[in-house]
């Protein structure tokens, strides 16, 4: 089970590239095309324990601990993410859900346990907070390879650094990203976002990343808010490729019932 | 030689050098105004530490809370109101517009763009079908279509937290609610949005309002500025017209001017040079002082009118004139000073300064117009007064009118004197019902008068929405410290009842062993529970799948016990402050409230599809939890720490006013107290208020208090200074009788035209206590004279009615007269010194004239037993 590639998890920072554009030179859209699966398809499928600590302007913290678990379709395609809730204790066995699709909107699913309710939650929108944190969900499952066009605007000793701005502009609140990647493992290790008025407002940051398995893997980022002044750190323990996750996990039936993969 | 003339001596003597030292002390002091730094801020009314500020600005911190100006767009005439294309697009435009402001040289006052409450800018949770729900923007783009446009409406209509609040119930009006950082920046942004809403070439039918208290009060200060500009000098000017008719002799009567002028840019200067900013009260200083200035001089030169002819000699003449003058002038400077030195003792910051450095002015007033116009009349070539002051034989018209009024005056009180003090009794009577009635009353909107734009703003805007004055009402856990024993023993009773099969049996064993072990040791509750999840937690890790399951939910339990303090989650306390909402609305005060208790109402209503038997607060902790964590998936899940902290220990309801009177939120402060009070809260909580509507009352309480007592304690000090000045307390008792009548007639006329009692209502009684003090002083001291000189009253009083009374009739007009420009200011404090400063005056100047000497008559055997018979002079 280990012998197999490798891929990474949802390294809840650093999301989003793609390869788009045909008219891409070829070095971009291979930049682009490593990124985006060493950062999102570490492996074939993947598991992690994640502490959320979110901070806002007046040093008040919160936290969140919960379980990842991520199935890859394909690689660079289609995935499947399981995100079951430990910590606080009120919201524990609550279970959050996505069937992420390439071309399409995403299917997202939430179980409530105190209401015992499981809920659609339509995906039109992926730039909404997860969770009350400074991550997007979008950040979660990653950005869709083709909403974005690419630009190699610089190339210093240890990165690529690309500029990426929306196809609709309309749809998301930044006007553009740059995107800093390691050039030893195609690791995205920092991303600015620059709203429409041209100010910087969003800093998303690998603080720390390890070899996990032979993937390189980010196990702590953090995303800063700049207009509010809060921040959230995420911290990746217990991190594991290729376990061999079923398939029938990620359905509706497994919200109430969530697999021990997630529970332990 | 007398005091007064041997004073004057060396003005007398070196006139030009006296005149210039004064004008470089002028020029000096005055330069200092360069320095203003303005404040227009009301709440400095309360200092900076004061504990209510304090909880005010805590409370702010601690919620995100911002000062709010309100943009109303308002649209009567479309059959769909506002929810149509073009008035949303204005809408989007002004939204995206403020989000942009910040001041051009300090760029830390801005507009919180991502607060701001307007439709593309606030999150909405509505159902998406197939029972998917969806957060969103409320007005993600400007729609195109009319169907979008009544989308958006029904949306909003739908949310009962925007309801009221961003969107009128009758659909006509959308609210903008722009936060910003600093109060003082609100004129700004309104004139940025006024400038930006005069650019739309397609405004239609569309109208728009601005307003909100700090838009009020920044506004306020501005306008205030062009109002000094503009008031008090037409004020200087009407006073100069009534001085020439008076005295014909322009040369002379721009002596009073000039200490006028002198007096209040030195005090000005003086006030900006120490440090002190200026504020809604010290701007009035010049207002204030202008007429306590003028007087002495109108006295000097009212008397040098009328003697001159028969002595023919400047000097002679004012020699003689500072004769008589020179202690009645000194007395009524110190009383007028006292009176308002006495502010100092209120616990209001900027009234202190204001008392402070009028009294100050006062006597800069004085001790200028001493040495300034002995030395301006030994400038003046004794040719130029050849026809100055009223020949014996030919009186002009208008002063023969006045004499022969006065003269007759004077019969009549003597007369009369037992008839008039019986109708003064009576009056003083009818005032203290009057003043019973007042209503004590203030509400910063309230300054501008009926017709400014503002207090359109504010009724239109009041008519459509819950309201624009904001209120915040603090709830606050009080939970008690619990021992470990007592925290050990809350724990247990939640683990006790988990009993069930053999593996919980055993597992549940282990937990108690451990639970009972550690709390023998721990030091507090808290270590406690942190000791005992650790060593649980260890076990857990040990354990098999199935006894895994078990310690969790008994974690859960422990949490429970941790967590007890987060009161703000628990479903009980949250239908408490439902019913306590319900019955604010009730109250006809609250346009509407808005709190944590809302918003999961709101959540849960839309999990479950939507159907209004879900609009409720779930029956456990652990859902409303689930239903929060639900909110905070939106764009801006931070709106939840709005009306609770993080750590569930305090909330917030915000009360929306429709009127900002502080009588209102007095009402509403009572309410919830007496709600409270009949209804026990479910956990031991602290209420307290916050929000600038609440500040104004407290201010406005400490005002009054303070003005009392302020005013009770110069009343003593004047009343000693008299009886000092008079050697006699039954002369003192007479010099309180005018201003005693004259402040309890204006007080009782206050009451009974039901005007407001608010701060320059309550500044007025200092005034008063100054000019009347003046008069009686005058005329007492005159009095004695001409007793002196005569040796009866029946001969004194006929006396009194000529020279006297002439100087302080004129004193009435030209004081009244010349701050009459102020009543066509369009601020209402301004409008009100004006009109109370005139029948202050007038009320004064009647009273000393009237029932003073009618006092005396009755009084003269007692009065003048002390005082040297006419024979040993």
């Amino acid at each position: 089970m280990k012998t197999r590639f490798l891929t990474l998890l949802i390294p809840l920072a650093l999301l989003l590239l793609s390869t788009t554009a045909v008219s891409a030179a070829p070095p971009v859209e291979e930049i682009v095309d490593k990124a985006n699966k060493a950062s999102y398809y570490a492996g074939n499928d993947g598991k992690s324990d994640v502490t959320m600590t979110i901070t806002d302007a007046q040093e008040r913290t919160r936290n969140r601990e919960f379980v990842i678990l991520r199935l890859d379709a394909t690689d660079g395609g289609d995935q499947k993410f399981y995100v079951y809730f430990k910590k606080p204790s009120d919201v524990r066995k609550t279970v959050f859900m996505v069937h992420k699709f390439i071309d399409k909107d995403d299917d997202r699913w939430m179980y409530l346990p105190a209401l015992d309710l499981v809920k659609r939650i339509a995906a039109s929108d992926k730039r909404t907070s997860f969770m009350g944190s400074h991550f997007f969900y979008e950040d979660v499952s990653g950005r869709t390879v083709t909403e974005d066009n690419h630009e190699l605007i610089d190339e210093t000793d240890k990165f690529f650094v690309l500029k990426n701005t929306p196809k609709s502009p309309d749809t998301v609140e930044f006007a553009s990203y740059t995107l800093w990647i390691d050039k030893t493992n195609f690791l995205p290790v920092k991303a600015e976002y620059i709203n429409k008025a041209g100010q910087k407002y969003r800093v998303v940051e690998a603080l720390e990343t390890k070899d996990i398995q032979g993937h390189p893997t980010v196990t702590k980022s953090r995303v800063e808010d700049l207009e509010s002044g809060g921040n959230t750190v995420t911290e990746f323990h217990d991190v594991a490729y290729d376990i061999g996750l079923d398939d029938s996990i990620f359905t509706e039936r497994y919200l109430r019932r969530p697999p021990r993969e997630a529970r332990r | 030689m007398k005091i007064g003339s041997r004073l004057i001596q060396y003005p007398i003597h070196h006139p030009k050098l006296i005149i210039s030292l004064l004008v470089i002390f002028t020029l000096i002091t005055g330069s200092l105004i360069s320095f203003v730094h303005v404040d227009t801020d009301p709440e400095n009314m309360l200092s900076e530490d004061e504990a209510v500020r304090v909880y005010h600005n805590l409370v702010k911190k601690e919620f995100t809370l911002y000062d709010m100006v309100v943009l109303g767009v308002v649209n009567e005439k479309h059959p769909d109101g506002v929810f149509n294309p073009q008035t949303l697009a204005h809408v989007h435009e002004l939204t995206e517009f403020a989000k942009t402001l910040s001041h051009p040289t300090e760029p830390d006052k801005k507009v919180v763009g991502r607060d701001i409450i307007a439709p593309g800018n606030v999150d909405t949770i509505k159902q998406a079908g197939l029972g998917q729900v969806r957060f969103e923007w409320l007005m993600p783009q400007v729609p195109k279509t009319r169907e979008e446009a009544l989308e958006i409406r029904d949306s909003a209509m739908g949310n009962h937290m925007l309801k009221g609040t961003l969107v009128s119930e009758d659909g006509k009006a959308i609210g903008i609610y722009i936060p910003i950082t600093s109060k003082d920046f609100a004129h700004f942004v309104r004139e940025k949005l006024l400038e930006k809403i005069d650019s739309f070439s397609d405004a239609g039918d569309d109208q728009f309002f601005i307003t909100g208290l700090p838009v009020a009060e920044d506004t306020f200060g501005k306008e205030m500025f062009v109002q000094m500009a503009v008031s008090a000098p037409l004020a200087m000017l009407a006073i100069f017209l009534l001085m020439l008719v008076f005295f014909k002799k322009i040369s002379l009567i721009i002596s009073p001017m000039i200490i006028a002028m002198m007096s209040v840019l030195s005090t000005m200067g003086l006030l900006i040079g120490t440090g002190n900013t200026l504020h809604i009260m010290s701007s009035m200083i010049p207002i204030f002082l202008m007429p306590i200035a003028v007087v002495d001089s109108i006295h000097i030169l009212s008397e040098f009118f009328d003697e001159y002819q028969k002595i023919k000699d400047r000097r002679k003449t004012i020699e003689h004139v500072l004769n008589q003058l020179f202690m009645p002038m000194l007395y009524t400077s110190l009383t007028s000073s006292a009176g308002f030195a006495s502010l100092a003792l209120t616990p209001i910051p900027p009234v202190q300064a204001f008392g402070i450095f009028v009294a100050l002015g006062i006597m800069f007033a004085w001790f200028i117009t001493i040495i300034f116009i002995p030395a301006y009349v030994m400038l003046l070539k004794e040719e130029t007064l050849e026809n100055f002051g009223t020949p014996h034989h030919a009186s002009s018209q208008k002063i023969s009118f006045l004499s022969s009024f006065l003269k007759g005056a004077g019969r009549f009180t003597y007369s009369q004197s037992k008839l008039i003090l019986v109708f003064t009794i009576g009056m003083l009577f009818v005032s203290v019902w009057g003043i019973s009635k007042i209503n004590v009353n203030d509400n910063p909107i309230k300054w501008f008068t009926k017709d400014h734009e503002i207090r359109i703003a504010d009724r239109v805007l009041n008519s459509h929405f819950g309201g624009t004055y904001e209120a915040y009402l603090v709830l606050e856990t009080r939970q008690k410290e619990l021992s470990p024993s007592q925290t050990a023993e809350l724990l247990m009773k939640s683990l006790t009842g988990e009993e069930g099969d053999k593996t919980t049996e055993e597992v549940l064993k282990q937990a108690k062993e451990i639970l009972v072990q550690t709390s023998l040791s721990a030091k507090n509750s808290e270590s406690l529970l942190q000791q005992v999840e650790e060593k649980w937690s260890v076990r857990q890790e040990q354990s098999s799948d199935a006894e895994y399951d078990i310690w969790i939910d008994l974690t859960d339990k422990l949490n429970a016990v941790k967590n007890r303090d987060q009161i703000f989650k628990n479903p009980e306390m949250l239908r408490y402050i439902d019913g306590l909402q319900q019955n604010i609305n009730q109250s006809g005060v609250v346009g509407k409230s808005n709190s944590v208790t809302d918003v999961v109402k709101k959540v849960h209503q839309e999990l479950f599809e939507g159907k209004n038997e879900f609009y409720t607060v779930p029956d456990t902790i652990n859902a409303v939890a689930q239903c929060l964590i639900s909110f905070q998936n939106s764009h801006k899940p931070d709106d939840l720490w709005h009306f609770v902290t993080p750590d569930y220990q305090k909330a917030n309801i915000w009360v929306q006013l429709k009127n900002g009177d502080n009588q209102v939120m007095e009402e509403l402060a009572k309410k919830v107290k007496a709600y409270m009070a009949a209804n026990p809260p479910p956990f031991e909580i602290e209420q307290k208020w916050a929000g600038l509507t609440y500040l104004n009352v407290v201010w406005q309480d400490k005002m009054v208090t303070g003005m009392q007592e302020a005013f009770l304690s110069s009343f003593i000090i004047v009343f000693l200074m008299m009886v000092l000045l008079f050697r006699s307390p039954t002369w003192g008792f007479l010099a309180m009788i005018p201003l005693s009548v004259t402040i309890a007639l204006i007080y009782g006329i206050i009451g009974f035209i039901g005007k407001d009692y608010d701060m320059p209502v309550a500044v007025l009684s200092s005034l008063t206590l100054g000019l009347a003090v003046d008069f009686a002083i005058h005329f007492l001291e005159r009095s004695r004279a001409a007793y002196r000189n005569t040796g009866s009253w029946s001969e004194a009083i006929k006396n009194m009615f000529e020279e006297p009374a002439r100087a302080i009739s004129r004193n009435v007009i030209v004081v009244a007269v010349g701050f009459t420009p102020l009543l066509a200011a369009p601020l209402v404090p301004y409008k009100t010194v004006g009109i109370f400063l005139a029948s202050i005056m007038a009320i004064s100047g009647f009273g000393t004239m009237i029932i003073l000497p009618a006092a005396i008559t009755v009084l003269q055997g007692r009065l003048f037993k002390k005082i040297v018979p006419p024979g040993t002079k």
